[in-house]
């Protein structure tokens, strides 16, 4: 038995056939060529559209759910729930075993065996607590929790490496988070470690994930990688965030009212303000779309944890300033490479396509239209309307 | 020896496999290495952020300095601003046409939506501070209209066409915005009527700029809004209506929606199939409690949960499985 449970040559063909297409939309392939490999690498699996995926995944879930009912009902409900879980368990990962090597119609992350992977994940974390005894649960600071935790992160690793399913992976990474704190926090000296623990934990998952496009077996692992990039990236940023540092700090103290300055507050505000510029700046340099996102967002986040705790302009003008100061920039950009410079460029690209024109639907809410007046009222103001949908479907 | 990206391989396979001369992957392989990093969509995002945290924050900034001396300072920038935006616009336009014009200039379409959204900032104020229309309020609201029609049509610009329809909207007393639509159909007999209105006068619309070949492409602006009004407003008539009453508006409904459904099958439309799907379901819905509730006060409950809502559960789950065959994808 092979140790992935689905074919490689799965990914591989979906991968090929998507490049051939986007080669294709740029005239670099001739249409005979991209059916040639159309028909040299054909999908054997079923994956149908989201709407559907999220169909199947709540139809599969409801159907283990009843399977689980109708074994309580079979045993009177008097089956001991850690052994109820081993039955559910097993069942699912015969199901969705059986589905890889024998029917005819053969899921891949169609929804259904998604459903089928989650539920055994949860009989495991059922069973593990079980085992375990209830009294490890609890909080973060439980001393007991890391029993639990060590053994649900090898069950979650192990399945991430067989299925290579995205939410597993986030879920291995939540657990592995988890259990660092879990460890660091029976130490005094704990809380005040754990923003660098977390940093350190996300920067060793994004140095460890470089050599993960290199590999042979990329495409196979294609959507948990891109999940733990966006997760370790994210975490990078938000570990080092003087908000969330300080809040979570609070927070693990238990204390009520506003939170206390933290130790280190200088170093804090520094990854603050310093890591989204980083991330900005390193995604441009690499071409990375991800890391440059990302950084967008940070830097947002970073302009809400300084005007959290200093007020710094009134709303109006701070909003005013801000849109003149995006305006001239993206003008400018969009004149200083209207011709490619620095491998960067403002012309569309195919490789990139929205889903949604999601900027006509922002303009929804925020349009200012004066509303007609209700008799009786001086005209006050105007309210917010906006309309018209623009949007490709 | 340079590490090989993924796509290297994918390219060495189809080289491995004879379905590319070396030559031409080689190309490819070249292309993929040197070609510009596209900034686009990052920047109109940036754009459009910036368009409307300007206009945002003027519109409330000029209420706050009213009175003081500020207010004619500020009134002057949003004016020179204004006429700037539309002076820019202006300057790069495209010839006319009724097709769907080619776009020339992001800033231009951007600086006339921002130079739109600071009319409407300056003529609420000047209608505040000076009174300017005296108690014409139908004119204040009508304005807006008569300037972003003219201008969506000439410039080709849809962000525009939507706010002059939210400008129609509030001319007749409907607000447009989605939330808006939400909260208020089904607390207010006043908008139900005028919002079905509108609503089937952005149908027609859409309609007759598909069928004439006039900015065809702005059908998908009005019927995304006027459909929704139009339902919405039903819906709203058939809540306010008695029982019997209230089964024309629903009936209207049903029409309405078949019309969505015969227009995604057209138009190949994920949206307006869920649309249509999804108000012909509240419709029926509402329909059969009416004619249950007709025949029985006591016994609507079994027979809707028991049979109704199982049954079209799994109607809903087949719908989303032949989802492509229905819209004729593929």
């Amino acid at each position: 038995m092979s140790l992935k449970a689905y074919p490689e040559e799965w990914a591989q063909h979906a991968a090929l056939r998507g490049a051939a297409r986007r080669w294709q939309r740029r005239r670099q392939l001739t249409p005979a060529q991209g059916a040639a490999i159309e028909a040299t690498y054909p999908l054997e699996y079923y994956r149908p559209e989201w709407w559907a995926r999220v169909a199947l995944l709540v139809v599969g879930s409801l159907g283990v759910l009843s399977a689980s009912v109708v074994l309580g009902m079979l045993t009177d409900f008097k089956l001991d729930i850690g052994v109820g879980a081993a039955i559910m368990l097993a069942g699912t990962l015969t199901v969705l075993e059986l589905n890889i090597s024998g029917s005819k119609h053969k899921h891949y992350r169609s929804g259904l065996d998604n459903a089928l992977l989650y539920c055994a994940l949860l009989c495991g974390a059922v069973l593990l607590v079980r085992l375990v005894g209830e009294r490890a649960l609890g909080s973060v600071a439980n001393p007991l929790l890391w029993r639990w935790l060590l053994p649900m992160l090898g069950l979650l690793l192990a399945a991430l490496l067989r299925y290579a399913d995205p939410v597993v992976a986030a879920a291995s990474f939540g657990a592995a988070l988890a259990l660092l704190a879990n460890v660091l926090l029976q130490f005094s000296a704990g809380r005040l470690l754990l923003p660098f623990a977390g940093m350190l934990a996300a920067g060793t998952l994004l140095l460890a994930l470089r050599v993960v496009p290199q590999r042979a077996d990329f495409f196979y692992y294609r959507a948990a990688y891109l999940t733990l990039r966006t997760l370790g990236l994210a975490i990078l940023y938000l570990a080092g965030n003087y908000l969330v540092v300080r809040e979570g700090n609070a927070a693990l103290q238990g204390g009520y009212g506003p939170s206390a300055e933290i130790p280190f507050a200088a170093l804090f505000w520094v990854f603050t303000a310093a890591l989204p510029l980083v991330y900005v700046w390193l995604g441009l340099r690499r071409y990375d779309r991800l890391l440059l996102w990302l950084g967008v967002l940070a830097l947002a986040f970073a302009i809400y944890t300084v005007r959290t705790y200093h007020s710094v302009l009134p709303p109006a003008a701070a909003a005013t300033l801000a849109g003149s100061l995006l305006t001239a920039l993206a003008l400018g950009v969009l004149r200083y490479l209207r011709l490619p410079r620095h491998g960067l460029t403002a012309q569309a690209d195919d490789e990139v396509r929205p889903l949604v024109n999601l900027e006509s639907f922002v303009q929804l809410e925020t349009a200012h239209v004066p509303a007609a007046p209700v008799p009786g009222f001086e005209f006050g103001g105007g309210s917010s309307g906006g309309g018209g949908a623009e949007g490709r479907f | 020896m340079p590490t090989l990206t993924p796509t290297d391989r994918l390219l060495a396979e189809l080289e491995r496999a004879d379905l590319l001369p070396p030559v031409q992957a080689r190309a490819i392989a070249e292309d993929e290495h040197t070609r510009p990093f596209s900034l686009h969509y990052e920047l109109r995002a940036l754009l459009y952020l910036g368009v409307t945290l300007l206009a945002g924050g003027l519109g409330v900034l000029v209420y706050q300095n009213r009175d003081t001396l500020g207010q004619e300072v500020i009134t002057g920038l949003i004016t020179v601003a204004m006429l700037a935006c539309f002076w820019y616009a202006a300057r790069h336009r495209t010839a006319f046409t009724w097709g769907e014009a080619p776009r020339t200039s992001i800033a231009a379409d951007y600086l006339l939506l921002l130079g739109c959204l600071l009319f409407v900032v300056l003529e609420g104020y000047v209608q505040y501070q000076y009174g300017v229309f005296g108690q014409r309020y139908g004119l204040v609201t009508l304005l807006p209209t008569l300037v972003f029609f003219p201008l969506a049509y000439r410039y080709d610009h849809r962000g525009v066409l939507g706010l002059g329809i939210a400008a129609v909207g509030a001319w007749v007393g409907v607000s447009t915005s989605p939330l808006a639509v939400l909260h208020r159909t089904f607390d207010s007999q006043l908008f139900a009527g005028p919002a079905l209105g509108l609503g089937l006068v952005l149908v027609a619309a859409g309609l007759a700029s598909e069928y004439w070949r006039r900015k065809p492409h702005f059908a998908f602006t009005y019927l995304a809004v006027g459909a929704n009004l139009a339902e919405l407003g039903a819906l709203g008539r058939a809540f306010d209506s008695s029982k019997a009453a209230a089964v024309p508006w629903l009936l209207l409904m049903l029409v309405l929606a078949a019309g969505l459904v015969w227009h995604a099958r057209r138009t190949q439309s994920y949206l307006f199939l869920l649309l249509g799907v999804a108000y012909g379901y509240v419709a029926v819905t509402y329909l059969v409690v009416l004619g249950l509730s007709a025949i029985d006060k006591e016994l609507i409950f079994t027979p809707l949960v028991v049979l109704y809502f199982p049954a079209t559960l799994i109607g809903l789950v087949l719908l989303f499985l032949n989802i492509k065959q229905i819209l004729r994808l593929k």
